[in-house]
């Protein structure tokens, strides 16, 4: 196990070139994804299973480290999304294009239409953190 | 080519099918409670309002039931990169399954069951 993951580590170090980081940064926000919404089940099933617990847990979610994180996990659940869905596509429809040169094509695509639909997540949620999670621009 | 049951491969396509899905599940879901309704105004209030719409309960265990299934067999997936050998995987592949059916199960009957106002 630890040789494995070992070797992994120094192959993700080792190699380079957009395909890879994509494989990486997928993995990665998948993993993040799947944590986080463990945790949001669990939490959310307090509504039937303990009620008087829920608003209480969810003042996690009013903590500006919390919210920051939050930001992250937005960008996270997009790239995932648009690079899923460049996968899917490709091994589902045309896996003749999963060449090289278009793979590093579309990997930067990829990177560049998930930063701008992140864009207005990060304005909206940024903004919260001010007002609601650092207190600023009149919040409480 | 082999014709039997390959379970691997179903997972495989599962992945990619479940993928185009939740693209609009997940957005929506997540739109609407982080975005236009924000983390800050989520209350248990909020949530037995939205529950009492049973189109919304209908749709949060399609998300709960497809977006956790995607992420925990993509879990399993990238474990199965660093974990070799059939006994430590069989083990893995048990305790990934049993977390799985126990949270969406926890999930469901949250959904199904509702809001209970202390």
């Amino acid at each position: 196990m630890f040789q494995n993951v070992k070797s992994t580590l120094s192959g993700y170090a080792k190699y380079r070139g957009e395909g890879h980081i994509a494989f990486v940064l997928h993995r990665i926000a998948g993993l993040a994804t799947v944590i986080f919404l463990g945790l949001h089940i669990i939490i959310t099933s307090l509504v039937f299973f303990a009620p008087s617990w829920y608003d209480k847990a969810i003042q996690i979610f009013r903590n500006p480290l919390v919210m920051i994180a939050e930001i992250i996990m937005a960008f996270f659940v997009v790239y995932h999304g648009v690079n899923g869905l460049r996968i899917a596509y490709l091994d589902l429809f045309r896996p003749d294009l999963w060449t090289t040169a278009p793979t590093r094509k579309a990997t930067r695509g990829v990177f560049a239409v998930a930063i701008l639909l992140w864009l207005p997540a990060l304005i909206i949620m940024g903004h919260s953190l001010l007002v609601h999670g650092l207190g600023l621009l009149g919040g409480e | 080519m082999e014709n039997k049951f390959n379970f691997e491969g179903l997972a495989w396509k599962w992945m990619r099918y479940s993928a185009f899905l939740l693209i609009p599940l997940v957005w929506i879901h997540a739109i609407i409670q982080a975005l236009i309704v924000g983390g800050h105004n989520l209350s248990l209030d909020y949530v037995a309002m939205r529950w009492a719409i049973w189109g919304w309960r209908v749709y949060d265990i399609f998300l709960l039931a497809f977006a956790f299934s995607h992420g925990m067999n993509g879990l399993r997936q990238v474990l199965m990169d660093f974990v070799k050998g059939s006994r430590p995987r069989r083990l893995l592949n048990g305790l990934i399954f049993f977390a799985w059916l126990l949270l969406t199960a926890l999930g469901a009957t949250a959904v199904i069951g509702g809001v209970r106002m202390p």
